[in-house]
This record gives structure tokens, sequence and C-alpha cells, in this order.
């Protein structure tokens, strides 16, 4: 018999490393043609980091994404930066890519400011050009002012940034402290169908529902929290590697199973925007957390389905069926 | 035994020598320098390496290059270019459907071959196609939609199908 | 005014590379006169090395050197404890160590080559289970104690809890070791240029750990160091640390010559991190009206071999073990543990989905003990605006509920909620 169960998980994910300090850092130039190019030690490994570095940057400069370059990944040619880890680089290195963008920005505010007989606070940039507040008709063409700035005033207009969220160290004894700067958080719920034969679990869908302050990307974050609930599936329901005394009996995908696109359910996201003050632009981050919520919710739903529980991972057909025969015995 | 044998790949005739042990992918990626074909695993269960053999997906790092002699070999290189996308490549930027990017050689070429032989897939034969391709990226979400919307683009009136 | 750079859903920046077989991966690079490097692992969980004798190896053709711990200028590493070499010298302790690495003119001279590296082993009694392993008498990895690390979370009197519960639940949970399983394995290729710097291309999610960890390991100094990430096949954590990239630039310098190093799917599996098991013992007590005013937590992690990201991945799942509810009475006790298994390191959710997954189970089975629906019973006790975490960390913004009620609103619930 198939019988279907939905089950719920809810998760709280810090941004950034435990306490100890975790910089990033970013450098950015305007090229006398208003393009620009970022220099940042952050890797991007697949989440897409790169391109949200440069969407901050574009934003803060008021320069078109399409005209900013970035440079990564090479520790000769960019600041330091501590990694693509621990879910930070929205939040952090975007802090730091964001300072770095207003230094140089503000050297170009200056420069226009003289031009358009109005102080630098009182201008702003966007869409490639800078203009008066409240007056987007009395503008310049950034190319035009970093010329100036370069060539006429001999002020390339440059910036650098860094930032590190403000923590603290645990007390060793009662564990008190501040060990992270910004938080995320997340529900999601999973519906599965359990074939009672042969202890086979189908989910069916998975609503994901995350709080990352602010998408700066949509897409790129509901990648990484689609991409998360399969690795949240395989931890599930699928993946283990088998230990026997130290030795890896399965170090092959084909005994060790990931999720296949088969198995996918259908994924519902919904996405949260609490926009957090210390952000850049509200963000916060994403890649890790989408993961959490999935075994947990996928577990309650099979408990809920069946009423059995599983309290060893992954919930492979032969536990299912092991823990349904348990169940049975109970109440024969 | 070195054997000089004909590859004919993305159209192109290579004359190269190989040993009979010597595996597709590796011949292609590191003496045809085609390096858009990945290795995974190379036990054949990732799907990284698959190339199209005559039309067919088939996962390189389980063929002999001897045996592909005379064959049409077709690898990410011979679908599209930055200039001249395919479809399909196009659809997977669109759509998201690129994480890390390290399956998209091998999906792509999958996809190819649905498309060439169903042109309206649904989304089961979509997933069932791509269920030899391992993403550990994408959660296929994004790969699947990326499918179908260049089938419908392919079949449509849009054109621009290769 | 065309708008904002944010809020866009942007294609990624390298996507035409990446889907027309342009982005170049680790493997992708080469270099003129490039080697090919394969490493030697153990042969047992725990030994002692009495020798390792490369000499017959040396002699084959195309091999072109071999190193082993003797040639690393300070063999240890480690981000919270210096216990790991980058070529085992006195002890083996997993089954994933690299005894010796060999640099060929092709893979299959590499590969044969390993063959001919005679190593004796004196082997040792080892430990498996982190349980056993916590015991006086077990046999020991490291010094004379396999327990690393014990952190400790209080907060309030969980004895006054107990007091004040109307139900105490228990669980148990466990957690199985998983893999990274990033599509790319690693890859590495260092070339040692003509003015003494060591170029390394390699494919890591931190370019400037590799490069300090580098400088430490090979005492060179950081501006004659240059690691460049191409383009990364994921990570997810697995590529978080030093691995390969020691004996790329050790055999570079040997040899004069660039070596590149590609770990094979099986060694992705055997000898790199892990995501560490956990053992997590909970105990709540709930009011009758399904407040929880008690958690005790007790965490055993198997560490494996060496502590890699070991202590801090505990440390932050201590941290989130009571979960995301408001609780008075806290104790949470995690201790890290040392066996014989492969290494745990980091990986996507540091310890946290562990713990997750063990809260969250126990979050509804103390539901089904008192009666309540388990997602009612969640919502009364998750934290909100202004809640204080048993580190006391307050958290000034917290949408809990929202995702709830937004989860709600995309597939529904098994009845109507009623929210507060
Ligand atoms: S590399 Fe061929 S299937 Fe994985
Ligand atoms: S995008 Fe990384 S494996 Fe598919």
């Amino acid at each position: 018999m198939k019988k279907r169960g939905k089950g719920i998980a809810c998760m709280f994910y810090p941004i950034g490393f435990t306490s100890y300090p975790n910089p990033g850092s970013a450098f950015v130039k305007v090229n006398q043609d208003g393009t620009a190019v970022v220099f940042t030690g952050a890797t991007d490994m697949g989440q897409g980091s790169t391109t949200v570095l440069a969407q901050i940057a574009a934003e803060e400069l008021g320069i078109r994404y399409e005209h900013i370059t970035m440079v990564t990944g090479d520790t000769e040619k960019t600041p330091f930066d501590l990694g693509s880890v621990a879910s930070r680089v929205t939040y952090i290195v975007g802090n730091a890519v964001k300072r770095a963008a207003h230094e140089a920005k503000r050297i170009l505010l200056e420069v226009a400011a003289e031009k358009l007989g109005v102080s630098p606070d009182g201008l702003c940039a966007g869409d490639g050009r800078i203009y008066i507040k409240g007056l987007p008709e009395r503008f310049l063409e950034i190319s035009e002012v970093a010329r100036i700035a370069q060539m006429g005033k001999g002020r390339p207009p440059i910036g650098s940034g860094s930032f590190n969220p403000i923590t603290t160290f645990l007390d060793p004894e009662t564990g008190h402290g501040k060990p992270y700067g910004a938080y995320v958080f997340a529900t999601q719920i999973a519906e599965v169908e359990v074939d009672t034969e042969t202890g086979v679990v189908e989910v069916l869908r998975i609503a994901a529902a995350h709080d990352c302050g602010k998408a700066i990307n949509p897409m790129l974050v509901e990648g990484q929290v689609e991409g998360g609930i399969s690795m949240g599936v395989g931890y599930g329901l699928f993946e283990e590697m088998v230990l026997d005394n130290g030795v890896v009996k399965n170090p092959q995908f084909t005994d060790y199973i990931l999720p296949t696109s088969l198995d996918m359910p259908e994924i519902r996201v919904g996405i949260i925007e609490r926009p957090e003050p210390t952000g850049p632009f509200g963000a916060k981050g994403i890649g890790e957390p989408s993961l959490l919520p999935t075994a947990p919710a996928i577990i309650n739903a099979i408990y809920d389905a069946v009423g059995v529980r599983i309290r060893e991972l992954p919930a492979t057909p032969e536990k299912i069926l092991k823990a349904l025969r348990e169940t049975d015995q109970g109440k024969a | 035994m070195k054997r000089a044998i004909i590859l004919v790949v993305n159209g192109t005739e290579h004359s190269v020598e190989v040993q009979p042990s010597d595996l597709l992918v590796d011949v292609l990626r590191d003496r045809l320098r085609l390096t858009g074909t990945k290795k995974g695993c190379g036990t054949g269960e990732c799907g990284a390496c698959t190339v199209l053999l005559d039309g067919k997906p088939v996962n390189s790092c389980l063929l002999l290059a001897i045996r592909c002699e005379g064959r049409q070999i077709t690898t990410i290189e011979g679908l599209g270019t930055p200039d001249s996308l395919h479809v399909l490549q196009k659809a997977f930027i669109d759509n998201g459907a690129v994480q890390c990017g390290f399956c998209a050689p091998g999906m792509l070429l999958s996809a190819k071959a649905l498309l060439d032989e169903n042109p309206a897939p649904s989304e089961m034969d979509i997933r069932q196609a791509l269920a030899g391709n391992i993403c550990r990226c994408t959660g296929y979400v994004k790969i699947v939609k990326a499918v179908s919307s260049a089938a419908r683009t392919m079949s449509g009136a849009e054109g621009g199908g290769r | 005014m065309n708008g904002s750079a944010i809020g866009v859903s942007r294609p990624r920046h390298d996507a035409v590379l990446q889907v027309t077989g342009r982005a170049l991966y680790g493997d992708d690079y080469e270099r003129p006169g490039m080697l090919y490097a394969k490493a030697l692992r153990s042969r047992h969980p725990h030994a002692r090395i009495l020798k390792v004798d490369t000499s017959r190896a040396l002699k084959l053709a195309g091999v072109k050197a071999v190193i082993t711990a003797e040639d690393v200028p300070k063999n240890r590493y480690g981000f919270t404890h210096l216990d790991q070499p980058v070529l085992a010298d006195d002890k083996v302790r997993y089954m994933g160590d690299v005894v010796a690495v060999v640099a060929a003119t092709s893979w299959d001279a590499a590969t044969e080559a390993l063959d001919q590296i005679e190593v004796d082993y004196l082997p040792l009694p080892a430990v498996f289970d982190p349980v056993e392993a916590m015991k006086p008498d077990a046999p020991k990895v490291h010094g004379d104690s396999n327990i690393v690390s014990h952190i400790k979370i209080r907060s309030g009197d969980v004895t006054e809890g107990w007091r004040i519960s109307s139900e105490i639940v228990e669980d148990v949970m466990r957690t199985q070791v998983v893999e990274h399983c990033h599509i790319e394995p690693h890859a590495a290729l260092a070339e040692l240029t003509d003015d003494g710097t060591y170029v390394i291309w390699s494919t890591v999610q931190r370019p400037f750990l590799i490069a300090s960890d580098l400088s430490r390991i090979l005492q060179y100094p950081m501006n004659k160091i240059r690691v460049i990430t191409p383009a990364i096949g994921g990570g997810f954590g697995g590529k978080n640390e030093i691995t390969i990239e020691p004996y790329v630039c050790l055999l570079a310098a040997k040899t004069k010559r660039p070596v590149k190093m590609v770990l094979s799917r099986e060694e992705e599996f055997c000898g790199t991190t892990v995501r560490h098991p956990y053992i997590v013992k909970y105990r709540s007590g709930v009011t009758k009206d399904g407040k929880i005013v008690a958690r005790q937590v007790e965490i055993i992690s198997d560490s494996g071999a060496y502590v890699s990201w070991g202590e801090s991945t505990l440390s932050k799942a201590s941290i989130h073990a009571a979960g995301p509810y408001f609780i008075p009475h806290v104790r949470i006790d995690g201790y890290l543990v040392y066996t014989n298994n492969s290494i745990g390191g980091a990986m996507r959710g540091f310890g946290v989905p562990q713990v997750g997954f063990a809260y969250e189970c126990h979050m509804d089975n103390i539901a089904a003990v008192i009666g309540m629906d388990p997602l009612e019973f969640r919502y009364k006790n998750l934290l909100t605006d202004n809640s204080s975490l048993p580190t006391g960390q307050v958290l000034e913004f917290v949408t809990l509920r929202e995702t709830v009620r937004k989860a709600v609103e995309l597939v529904g619930w098994k009845k109507e909620v009623e929210w507060e």
C-alpha cells in the first residue's frame, strides 16, 4: 500500500565563521570610459557569488552590470578573502565590494560636484550617470566624470574596502558570547509517499521558505535552494559512505547513491526578504541553509505517513521495512 | 602497440595514434585538447563525460577510442560556440541551469540526443533522459526547465534551432 | 531610470563559457613538460611506519621523483590543531593517509611506480567507534586521549527546567558519513617559475588559505606563492583546505618541471574529508501547554584521524543544537573524538544538518507525546524578534514564523492552521 504524509522542519543558521575574524576585501577601479573592474579574492565554486558581487558593485557605482569586470581567485592579483565558506560571500565580501565601490564613487562625486556646482552629498549615481538628487535631468555621464577625474584632475577613481562581522569568542565554560554577525531562517514542508510493501519513499513535493535578507539575484537564490534540497534528499534517503574497520566499502558512485533527476520532488521556493541592516543592500546568505531542513522534513513526513520513526540516517527502504515490521509486531 | 586511427569529431577528421586500451575521454581531452568533455568518476556513473556517438549519448570514459573509428562523435565543442549558441545552451544560460557547470557539457549532449529523437518531451521524458547525468549543484529543477523551454523554442515559430 | 542591479535574475557571469565547454577547470590546465603525480596511501588504518624505500620506484622508466615525509619542511597542518601530516611520518592513522607521492612522465608510469614503493608497517590496534574511543583504555590515535575537545553551552538551569516540566522526552539519533561528491575531483598544477615563484592552479574554495598553509609547509614567502583558482566544479566544503597542493609544489621543486595531480573518484571517497557522523542525545522538558522549558543535548562527533575542521564544526553544531526555539534552560555538551576513520571536515551546513535532523525529529516526537500538531508545537516555541539564544546572543530580526506561514502557503499543511 502507498501512504502519504507531510513533515515540517525549521532551521536557523548563521552567516560567517564562528567567532573567528573572517574578513573579506576588495579593490575597485573605474576606467576612464566609465567601465569598472572589481578585484576580490572570493572564489566562485558554482554558487554564483561572482555574479552577485558584480551586481553589488554595479548598484553602488551606478554603472551597468555589463560594464563590470570581476577579477577573482588569484592570490597575487586580488586582496585577501577568507574564502567561499560559511555562506559568507554575499554578506561579507558583498559588503567589502560595496565599500570599495563607495570609495571609488566618492572621487567621482567630488569631481562631478565641482562641475555641477553642488556638494558631493547632493549627488547620486545610477544608470551610468551622476545626477543631482531629485533632479535626474541634471547629470553627467560617469564616463565623462571618470575621464576628468583621472586625466583632468589626476585623481583616478579607485577604492578599497574590507568587512569583518563583529563577533566575540565564546566563554569556554558557559558558551556565552556573540559568535555571528547575522542569521538566516527557513522552513521546509515535505510531502512523501511511502510504499509499505517495499519501504521505498518517494518525495512528492517540497516547499522551501527561506529568508535571505534580500535576494540580490533571485534566480541564483532559487538555484541554491533547489540544489540544497537535492543534497538534503540524498542525506535523508540515499547517501552513506560505509566504513568497515576504516576501509571505505563503497568508494564509487555505483553504490554510493546520489539523487538523480528522477529522485527529485517538485520544489516550490518561497523567498522571504527582511533586509538585514548590516548586509549589502540588506542581503545575508543562502548557500548552506538550503539543505538543512530537507532531511528532517522528509523523515517527519515518513512518520506522518506510516508512523515509523527513523532515528539513523539515511532512511533506506530496509530501515523503513524493518521499522514497519516492528510497529506491526508491537500492535499484534 | 600504437595504432593510427581517424576520429571524426564535430565533423572534423583527426588522425591520432592510440593504444588499444586508450579511452575516448582521454583521447578527446589529452590528445585533441577538447577539454569540454569532463571526467567525474571514470566508471560510467556520473555522465560528465557524455558525448554523442552517431547521435546517441555514451559515456566516453567507458569507451575505447579505437571502437569509435569512423563514427560521428559530437562533443560539447561541436554543439555551439559563444557567438552561435545552440538553443539548448541558450536555454541553460537563461534558466540558470548551470551552477558549477561541470555537469553541463554532458547534460547538454544528453538533452540534445533527447530532443533529436523527441522534439516535444514531457517532463518525465526529460527526467528519464537525464537520469544518467548527475548534477550535485542544481537539484535538476532548472535543468529540466531549460530543456523543456528549448524544446518549445525549437519546435515553435521562433526558429533558431540548428 | 531603468533601475537597480539588485533583485535581478542574471545568469552567471561565465555561463557562456560553461555551456560551450570553454570554461577551464582544474584538470583542463596544462603546462609544457608537465609531469603527473600519484599518491601512495596507507595499507592500514593504524600503523607505525618503520621504513619507506623508494629506490626501486625511482629506477622505473618515466619516474622523475618520489617524495616522502622527509621532503616536507614543516610536516603538520590544521586550522585549530596542527595535527595532520602532509605526508605520514611516524604513523598512519587512517586508510587515506598519504605516505609517498610519485611524479612521472605519464599517469600510467606514476601509477605503476606506486607498487614499487616499499613501506614497512607495524600494525597498531585501531579504534573505529567514537564511543569506544572515548574510553580511557582505547587505542590512542594521537597523544594520550582521543577526546580532542569538549564544547559547553549553558543557559539557565536545566534542573529547574526538569522540575517545571510536565513531560520529559528523550531521543537518540545518529547520522551517517557522507561525501561532498562535487562532480569535479580535486586537481592541482604547480609550476616553479624562473624567478622562484610557485604558481599553483588549484580547485579550491579558499585560495588564500592554501597560500598561507603552503607558505608554512614549504617555509617559503607568501609573495612567492601564487594560488589561482580556475573554474571550480563544485565544492560544498570539500575543497576547503589544503590537500594535494603541497605535493605538486614539492615535486615541481624537485624536478624543475610543472607537476599536475588529479584525484580519482575513489580517492575522493577514501582520502578526502567527509561530513562528520554524529551521535546526538536529546532530552527536553515541556509544560502542559506545549512550551519547551528545558533541553539537554549531548553530541559525539567522530573526527576521524585528524581534527581538520572538527572543532569548529562541533562548535557550530553545539551553538545551534537547541534548535530555533526559545528555551530558558539549556545544557549542551559536544565531544570531538579521534578514531581511525576518515577525517570529518567542512561540509555544507558545518555540523548543523546533523543536529538539525536530530532536533527536528525530536520536536515531532515531543509533539506526539503531548498530542499536539507538530507545526503548532513549533510555531508556539519558535524564536521571534529579540529572542536570545543559549549563547546569550540576542537576535534582533527573526523571520521564522514568516517562513512557516510561507511554506504552508506553498503546499498546505495536514489541517487548517490557526495562526496565533
Ligand atoms: S566520467 Fe564517465 S561517467 Fe563519470
Ligand atoms: S552544476 Fe555542478 S554538477 Fe551540475
